[in-house]
């Protein structure tokens, strides 16, 4: 007789689950703002003067749409795997296999979040005095727009969170097919 | 440790990892991140992130999720049923029409779009069943479809191709026109292939009966040519401004993109369904590939660091006294074997850092400026022949899932060898003669 999982991890993936689910339908819809300012950028060369600020916006845009999307693609499992003796294992097998290795991800995630948040206090100018952290001077792209550069870091660094704890709902839901339940 | 040893370690350790079947994104960037802590302690934690930043400024990435977006309007919303009929008119009559016109329906369907799916998704979904009913062999069937497909990505637009313009840093309007020749006479070997074949057996692929014919009116057969005007409308639209160097090649993209989804309204047929599955794929598909990309870059930038690329050109050209063209040729051939086993984004990531630096180094009698747009292309023919050869292939499994029951995995797999060889043999007689690629971009760009 088995128990059932843990109230607590049970709650943990749907949560998460879900929240990466919303997350992840906004930033599907973010590839049509970056159509829009690339029709904008084609638009503006032909007609106007070019603006300056498209290719970045453009760029920053397409930084949103996959790494917030990265999670919700998980959920799809429209990640490729090389399947070639996987996809011949039983679902059990598969989820003890998967349960193992889902941690490379983790592993990488974490250092992913490392660096973005070190980037990000640079970005920041992060400096840590008596009242606790202070922020000094923002980093800007060294471009004619000069953006500041900390919103797409952050963006980043929630990505990569996002990306992790989707790895561990993995691994839950892993253990769950184990023991043959459903979450 | 030598970096050689480092090198090899990094390659066994990912290829086994992978063996394990977890995502590839997460194998390549795990070996990556740990290499560059091993290594260069922990200021290299933050190469993993320096690579997003990296990926963030390579600019035609833009142009991936267009194109994705593109191939999957077209093919949800059933745009390429129109072209169908119209080869199936006009070449239906012949032995072996039904394929070669097939055959001619991918090539169009790979000037619109830069992957292989939505030719599979395409022809699997309109050509197959109608080749199947008309007592077509299932084997003849799903490898014109297969290997037909293929030709996405050699023929422009071509996502790989940009792929592969970032690694090499060559310029992607010149690999696109590099493509289209090989493509065009890949395209023609099939179909002579085809036309031999039905040819000897006319029971493999047997013409339209009589009566069929006979109720199909000039009036109507004229009428179906309307349909070839739409492919050639959205490839003028995006590649004309693109080529005149008037819009970038991510303005070209998002061109693209408009003309499609207009089309598509124009006929009706851009309906909720069509719009929410376009839409949720694309992000699937970009994710995976970007995340893929990102890993990569990762593993490219520690890959560098170790020097490992002069160790192998060492090894190879002054202690094993090979000429640059055996070393060539013996890279092609790790690579066709390595294209078994992984998909052509995993090979980009093993072929980059190693492959791409070896073959700039090598002294084949090409110009500098040309070696690596001439190599775009034969690493593009064999990201086509990877498609289809077992056990992994994307094709294969895609159509597992797209054909009927009534044909099996064996079918499939047996379907593909005689396309596979025409493949191998379109990739020799480029190497033998660059001419066939470069010719192209040569007369467009002189310089």
């Amino acid at each position: 007789m088995t128990h059932a999982l843990p109230r607590p991890l049970i709650v943990f993936v749907r949560l998460v689950d879900r929240m990466n689910y919303g997350v992840g339908r906004f930033a599907m819809y973010l590839l049509f703002a970056l159509m829009a300012v690339l029709m904008w950028s084609s638009i503006s060369k032909a007609f106007f003067n070019p603006s300056l600020w498209t290719l970045e916006m453009a760029q920053f845009l397409m930084v949103a749409y996959y790494i917030l999307g990265g999670p919700y693609a998980m959920q799809m499992e429209a990640h490729v795997r090389m399947d070639l003796f996987y996809a011949r294992q039983s679902p059990k097998r598969r989820a003890v296999w998967d349960g193992f290795t889902v941690f490379v991800v983790v592993f990488y995630m974490a250092v992913l979040i490392w660096g973005a948040a070190e980037s990000l206090g640079y970005s920041l100018g992060l400096t840590w005095g008596e009242a606790g952290p202070q922020i000094g001077r923002l980093e800007r792209s060294p471009t004619a727009w000069r953006p500041y550069l900390w919103p797409i870091k952050l963006v980043m660094l929630i990505g990569f969170t996002l990306m992790l704890l989707q790895a561990l709902s993995a691994f839950i839901r892993d253990i769950a097919t184990i023991r043959g339940e459903t979450i | 440790m030598p970096q050689e040893m480092i090198a090899v370690l990094m390659f066994s350790t990912m290829l086994l990892l992978m063996m394990t079947g977890q995502r590839v994104f997460g194998i390549i960037g795990f070996v990556a991140v740990v290499a560059s802590i091993a290594l260069w302690g922990t200021g290299g934690h933050t190469m993993g992130f320096s690579a997003s930043m990296k990926l963030m400024k390579w600019y035609p990435l833009l142009s991936l999720p267009m194109f994705v977006y593109m191939g999957y309007v077209m093919s949800e919303s059933r745009l390429a049923e129109d072209l169908y009929k119209m080869f199936h008119v006009w070449f239906g009559p012949v032995p072996g029409g039904l394929a070669i016109g097939t055959i001619l329906l991918m090539v169009l369907i790979s000037a619109m779009n830069g992957l292989s799916v939505a030719g599979m998704a395409i022809g699997s979904t309109i050509a197959l069943p109608e080749l199947l009913k008309r007592g077509y062999d299932k084997q003849m069937v799903t490898g014109t479809i297969q290997a037909g497909s293929s030709l996405g990505i050699l023929i422009p637009p071509s996502v790989v191709l940009v792929l592969y313009a970032m690694i090499a840093r060559a310029p992607v309007s010149e690999l696109w026109l590099a493509g289209v020749m090989p493509g065009l006479l890949m395209a023609a070997f099939f179909i002579a292939y085809i036309g031999v074949r039905s040819a000897l057996n006319p029971r493999l692929a047997p013409p339209l009966s009589a009566e069929e014919r006979a109720s199909i009116s000039w009036a109507d057969r004229i009428s179906t040519l309307r349909a070839g005007i739409l492919p050639l409308l959205i490839f003028a639209a995006m590649m004309i401004p693109f080529i005149y160097g008037w819009t970038s090649l991510v303005e070209s993209s998002v061109i693209g993109v408009a003309t499609t989804v207009v089309a598509a309204v124009l006929k009706g047929r851009f309906t909720w369904s069509v719009f929410e599955i376009s839409t949720r794929n694309t992000l699937g598909i970009s994710c995976m590939f970007m995340w893929i990309i990102l890993a990569a870059l990762a593993f490219g930038a520690v890959f560098d660091g170790l020097g490992a690329v002069k160790a192998i050109d060492s090894l190879f050209t002054e202690q094993l006294g090979f000429g640059p063209w055996t070393i060539l040729i013996l890279m092609q051939l790790s690579f066709l074997i390595m294209g078994m086993f992984l998909d052509d984004t995993a090979m980009l990531v093993i072929v980059a850092p190693l492959y791409v630096p070896l073959v700039a180094r090598l002294d084949l009698g090409i110009p500098a400026d040309q070696v690596l747009i001439w190599y775009g292309v034969l690493y593009t023919i064999t990201c086509q022949i990877a498609y289809l050869t077992p056990p992994f292939g994307y094709n294969l499994f895609l159509m597992r899932a797209f054909a009927p029951p009534e044909i099996t995995m064996g079918d499939i797999y047996k379907s593909v060898t005689p396309f596979v060889l025409v493949m191998a043999g379109t990739l020799v007689l480029i190497m033998a003669f660059p001419e066939i690629a470069l010719w192209l971009p040569n007369t467009i760009y002189p310089d």
